[in-house]
């Protein structure tokens, strides 16, 4: 038994270590628009997990995530645009106002279960989707912030993405951290059975605040990472068409399993570059898709693959 | 007045199914097109519109039937996420096919003759149209009521949103009945779309307008509430008026103002039940 488990996380270090290496010579193969591409896949992917901290693994369904995303990025948006602040500090400053944020919404969503946590969610980030949208002299509106300061060394989009990869690395460690400690299995029992795990004495509004703001500290390091890159923002980042393709993207891939997100982000953006070259139907296509995956393909890409694994071991063993 | 047409049928699915049902903007906006379609289509016919008012919301009907049947019936025993994405996967699949269908324009049907004036009432003039719509939320309120409290079908409705299995063990054909409700919040909606489409064309985007407004609407009044879907619109349309009034350009905020503080203080909602 120990044997085996030496085994199996040693390949996985192996696996890790190789998957590293090929996202860090990427640069070297790909040309700049692809590249781009691929930055953009683990921005999505950062918000992707974050979003999933609480809705696989506290198995709370929000509809507004978007909402986070886009303080994130606003915040280190108007910095850069208003202050002389560095970036450093403004793009630190993201993430930690988005938790923020989330500490006031999730004071009140959480005393909410099911469809009305999803409702209130979903009105929370339609209130700041109008806040931006509305309040011309500082958000400039439908306009967005467009070339925003950023500082020369990262104005070539190589050093961008080796700067978002290693902030990714960092944020996705945190979160595996987070998943396998004891708050994280602490989150999983209460999304199995909330009831019981209150009795055992766990105070379950506090579990949930903190995966909330923990969720939304994640999801602000996606929007200031995404700010940094596409140096413009929009008020349609705070939109729930945003917050359902976060969705879409953790099913993609599979809730129940940590790197689901991940992977569901890479088949994602890839699916919409290759699509909306074909047909200005994405939608239509994306619909689908998603009609598909969830008749046949459950528990997403990921969770498929380990059943099928898990199926063949069956049958060997 | 409409909106409450579409509201409640929002919220007799998910009162009955437990299915929040995004797409029921979507299957609004399809009856709108629909009536629009069958108008013009029959437009040297007299009286082509109520010819659309009445077949579109049918069409939308057997359209949501075939959903409920392909579809839904699929996912009930499902995790929640599963439904709302199977039915977000809706909204974007029959967003496109009315663009594919109707193309972008704004599509509007002229006003439909006895209508189409206007009518002096106590000294003020009014459209005799906002008149007509103003009416058909009571009476379609009333006519769901008396259905649901003294036909068989009512007692059926409520006793399978009041106990599922003990429906089905006492001999109920759920899954039929299940498609039968689901087809009537679709004819709802559809109704409510053709209604529209006089007023305020038909458009590609008015699927998510329309669905933001009916989840603040159903969650006042209290989901799975018909009297709470009534009382829901006319708060709704009191505050929307008085926030057009106050701040214009922040008015659907207050609407989703109003809903937190009822999630707040009354999670359940006005009209509904707590679990």
């Amino acid at each position: 038994m120990e044997s085996f488990f030496k085994k199996y996380f040693e390949g996985r270090a192996i696996i890790l270590v190789v998957i590293l290496v090929i996202f860090a010579v990427l640069p070297l193969i790909l040309p700049v628009g692809w590249l781009s591409l691929v930055n953009e896949m683990l921005i999505l992917a950062v918000a992707a997990c974050g979003l999933n901290l609480i809705l696989g693994y506290a198995g709370m369904v929000s509809f507004g995530p978007a909402g986070l995303y886009a303080v994130g990025a606003y915040t280190t948006a108007l910095i850069l645009i208003y202050t002389k602040i560095p970036f450093g500090i403004a793009f630190i400053a993201g993430p930690l106002i988005a938790a923020a944020a989330s500490i006031l919404i999730g004071w009140f969503c959480v005393r909410l279960t099911h469809v009305y946590f999803a409702l209130l969610t979903l009105a929370f980030a339609q209130i700041i989707h109008t806040i931006v949208f509305e309040w011309y002299g500082f958000t400039k509106g439908d306009d967005g912030i467009v070339d925003i300061p950023v500082p020369a060394f990262l104005a070539p989009i190589v050093n961008y993405y080796y700067f978002s990869l290693i902030i990714i690395c960092i944020c996705l460690a945190l979160m595996w951290m987070i998943v396998n400690s004891p708050f994280g299995k602490t989150l999983q029992a209460l999304r199995e059975n909330p009831e019981r795990t209150e009795f055992i004495g766990i105070h379950v509004r506090l579990y949930q605040l903190s995966a909330f703001v923990l969720s939304g500290f994640f999801l602000g390091v996606a929007g200031a990472l995404f700010c940094g890159f596409n140096k413009n923002v929009f008020p349609n980042y705070a939109h729930w068409m945003k917050s359902t393709e976060m969705l879409v993207v953790c099913l993609l891939g599979g809730i129940y399993t940590f790197i689901g997100p991940v992977v569901g982000s890479i088949v994602y953006v890839l699916l919409d570059k290759v699509i909306t070259s074909f047909t200005q139907y994405w939608p239509l296509v994306l619909g689908l898709v998603v009609l598909a995956l969830l008749i046949f393909l459950e528990g997403g890409i990921v969770g498929f693959i380990f059943r099928k694994a898990a199926r063949s071991k069956q049958k060997g063993g | 007045m409409v909106i409450f047409l579409i509201a409640v049928g929002l919220s007799l699915v998910f009162g009955t199914l437990q299915v929040l049902n995004l797409a029921h903007g979507s299957l609004y906006m399809l009856g709108a097109y629909l009536c629009y379609w069958i108008s013009a289509t029959l437009s040297q016919a007299s009286g082509s519109y109520w010819w659309a008012l009445l077949f579109a919301p049918v069409i939308v009907a057997l359209f949501g039937g075939l959903m409920e049947v392909l579809l839904l019936r699929r996912i009930y025993n499902r995790e929640v996420l599963d439904q709302y994405l199977l039915t977000f996967a809706l909204i974007l699949i029959i967003g496109d096919l009315c663009k594919l269908a109707w193309g972008v324009d704004f599509l509007l049907v002229p006003m439909p003759w006895p209508l189409n004036g206007p009518i002096i009432f106590m000294g003020m003039v009014f459209p005799r149209y906002n008149i007509f719509l103003i009416l058909c939320g009571p009476v379609v309120f009333v006519g769901l009521w008396a259905l649901i409290r003294y036909t068989k079908l009512g007692r059926i409705i409520r006793a399978m949103t009041y106990n599922r299995e003990m429906a089905d063990a006492l001999g109920t054909n759920v899954p039929l009945m299940y498609t039968v409700v689901f087809m009537l919040g679709c004819w709802l909606a559809g109704l409510g779309g053709a209604l529209v489409v006089p007023m305020a064309s038909a458009m590609p985007g008015m699927d998510m307008v329309i669905l933001i407004e009916c989840f603040i609407i159903v969650v006042i009044g209290g989901l799975g509430s018909l009297s709470g879907a009534f009382l829901g619109s006319l708060i709704f349309g009191l505050v929307n008026a008085f926030g057009i009034l106050i701040v214009p350009r922040l008015a659907i905020a207050f609407g989703f103002i109003l809903m937190i503080i009822v999630l707040i203080i009354r999670p359940w909602g006005l009209m509904g039940k707590p679990e």
